[in-house]
């Protein structure tokens, strides 16, 4: 019964106030510039998500020792708390408002009685400074300092041997591709393969520059791998043939925005265009 | 009479004092080349100065090392930090994943972590030589100045390959006993240091060319094999002597660009190729291994021609390697 009682007050804690609570008409700001302190390039290591992180341990640390009993580290991790939650408030002058030293200091008392209705009862007067700021603050600051900047990549063109800002490419190789998938519509076949071609070209030049970031090959391959090679080796098998079959060529084209271009853009999109409305201002 | 005495004396005073210079000079020379483990501890620490072992600028190490250091400074490592490609493709030194091999604290054979003072100084003689208070390399000997110790994975490629990692595992692959340092940083004899009087001091030593040399590449590296067959044209491209993947990086972006275009018997152009062979597009040339190229042919074709043209991750501009004129 008690192990239940503290499972639903993790819960709670953990999905009701320090999840991020976004209201619908969330506004994302840009960090304060105080933060980029905690980054790289001016920091060795990403300093403030490992400051969340240990926040996160030692908040965790009080309810795991709470029911194995293990009193000795729970005080130890209230007190760890404590510590850290107090370092934090003063990291981001900007952000001294967000932190309750006395709700921390409450919530150490509380986890120090060992009883685990009061942590639980005192976790959400915490909890509820970590969460207004994660809802106000986390996809900011996930957008600044950890996603890449795209619209400063430069790419250059394979076939025109241009560089060209990444907007631009992407525009560069969605006409290429619909060279492909209009003249193929209209029964141009030899246009068609042509401008296949010169699409593959552009396309495979995303491998080098997804290595502009990712450096492990099976992230490149993620987006640029055999799926897509093998795509369009049979798009160029189907153009070439004396009558191409239409099912066999959608099904293929369908594969390469499967696995090169859905992949990618789920991942990145949201993320860009925060960055780009932040670039317009 | 007097005069003549005097002159004597002099010339005897003269020649004293030169045989005693010629000898200490000689004994100096004897015991740092040959025994130097006799000189004393304390001896040694009395010459030391101190702030050689406070991690200083390159500047600092030329007092004593300036051949090293002027051949460093026109090295790509003096400015791993300051180049304009750089400070692009990091996107103004803001990705992670750069820095450690761009501003390394310590090189020690396992990929480095960033270090956060003379960041300007991108790969300087710290970060390689600068190991448990002692100044790391491949000799053994003394120095007054600061203490030293040979290490031996200074002539071994895996000391490269703290950070380029894909290329010395290109370069493990093939089995070529040369080094890195064989090909890129080749010995001459020369001293190590410079500085009055310890140049006079120092035997002549096999001393590494610390602009790290980036190899030409001629025809003899790529060699190129091509015909016309049943309305084909076929290439083929080899990397003969380069121990590692042509060309290499393990995130740059160099390239080589294969060019090729058709003409009819008017001179006219009939069709072009191109080849874009990158490391980061995993088309760049293994060591020792084919790599062929087909193009079909739609027109009566009366030759080709072909460029092979390099283009390092640090320019725009392309360098021709050959160019070369194919008739069926």
């Amino acid at each position: 019964m008690k192990f239940f009682r503290i499972l639903s007050c993790f819960i709670i804690f953990t999905f009701a106030v320090v999840l991020p609570t976004h209201a619908k008409d969330m506004v994302v700001k840009e960090p304060p510039k105080s933060l980029s302190q905690f980054y790289p390039p001016e920091s060795k290591e990403p300093k403030w998500i490992q400051q969340m992180h240990k926040l996160s341990t030692h908040f965790g640390g009080v309810f795991i020792n709470l029911k194995e009993k293990d009193f000795a580290n729970v005080d130890k991790h209230a007190d760890q708390l404590l510590e850290e939650y107090k370092k934090t408030s003063k990291m981001v002058p900007e952000w001294k408002d967000y932190f309750d030293i006395k709700a921390a200091e409450a919530f150490t008392q509380a986890a120090k009685t060992h009883d685990i209705a009061k942590a639980g009862k005192a976790s959400g007067g915490l909890g509820k400074t970590c969460g207004k700021c994660h809802a106000e603050q986390e996809v900011s600051v996930w957008a600044q300092f950890h996603w890449p900047r795209f619209h400063k990549i430069k790419v250059t063109d394979p076939i025109t041997e241009k560089e060209m800002g990444f907007d631009d490419y992407m525009s560069t190789i969605s006409s290429s591709f619909k060279g492909v998938t209009v003249n193929f519509g209209e029964g141009q076949y030899g246009r068609s393969a042509k401008a296949l071609k010169i699409f593959k070209s552009r396309f495979m030049e995303m491998k080098s520059t997804c290595s502009k970031c990712h450096t492990t090959d099976d992230v490149k391959l993620f987006y640029v791998g055999k799926i897509a090679e093998s795509a369009f080796d049979n798009l160029a098998k189907e153009l070439n043939a004396e009558k191409p079959n239409p099912g066999q060529f959608w099904k293929n084209v369908g594969l390469l925005g499967k696995t090169g271009c859905k992949h990618c853009h789920l991942t990145h999109r949201t993320a860009s265009f925060i960055q780009e409305t932040w670039e317009k201002e | 009479m007097k005069a003549l005495k005097l002159s004597t004396r002099l010339l005897n005073l003269f020649t004293a004092l030169a045989c005693f210079a010629v000898a200490g000079i000689a004994t100096a020379y004897f015991f740092i080349n040959e025994k130097f483990e006799w000189i004393p501890q304390t001896v040694l620490e009395l010459a030391r100065e101190p702030d050689l072992l406070k991690r200083p600028d390159a500047k600092r190490c030329s007092d004593c090392h300036q051949a090293i250091y002027d051949s460093w400074k026109a090295s790509r490592h003096a400015i791993s930090w300051t180049s304009k490609t750089f400070i692009e493709a990091s996107e103004n030194r803001t990705k992670e994943k750069c820095l450690a091999c761009h501003i390394p604290e310590s090189v020690t054979g396992e990929k480095p972590s960033p270090r956060l003072d003379r960041r300007d100084e991108g790969i300087y003689c710290v970060s390689c030589h600068f190991r448990d208070n002692k100044m790391n390399g491949p000799y053994d000997l003394v120095a007054p100045a600061h203490p030293t110790f040979r290490n031996p994975e200074f002539v071994r490629s895996e000391f490269c390959g703290s950070c380029h990692q894909k290329t010395f595992k290109e370069w493990k692959n093939t089995g070529i006993d040369d080094t890195c340092q064989d090909c890129h940083m080749p010995r001459i004899k020369s001293r190590l240091t410079q500085k009055f009087p310890f140049s006079l001091l120092h035997k002549k030593k096999w001393v590494g060319n610390h602009k790290f040399l980036h190899g030409d590449l001629t025809e003899k590296n790529i060699l190129m094999e091509a015909e016309f067959r049943n309305n084909y044209f076929t290439l083929r491209l080899l990397n003969k002597t380069v121990p590692h993947a042509v060309p290499t990086a393990d995130n740059g972006d160099p390239r080589l660009y294969l060019y090729i275009t058709f003409f009819n018997a008017a001179g006219e152009q009939v069709d072009q190729a191109k080849e874009i062979l990158a490391p980061q597009q995993e088309t760049a040339l293994a060591f020792n291994k084919a790599v062929n190229f087909r193009y079909r042919l739609f027109d009566p074709v009366d030759h080709a021609n072909v460029i092979l043209k390099y283009q390092p991750a640090w320019s725009k501009e392309k360098q021709t390697i050959w160019e070369k004129l194919i008739r069926p």
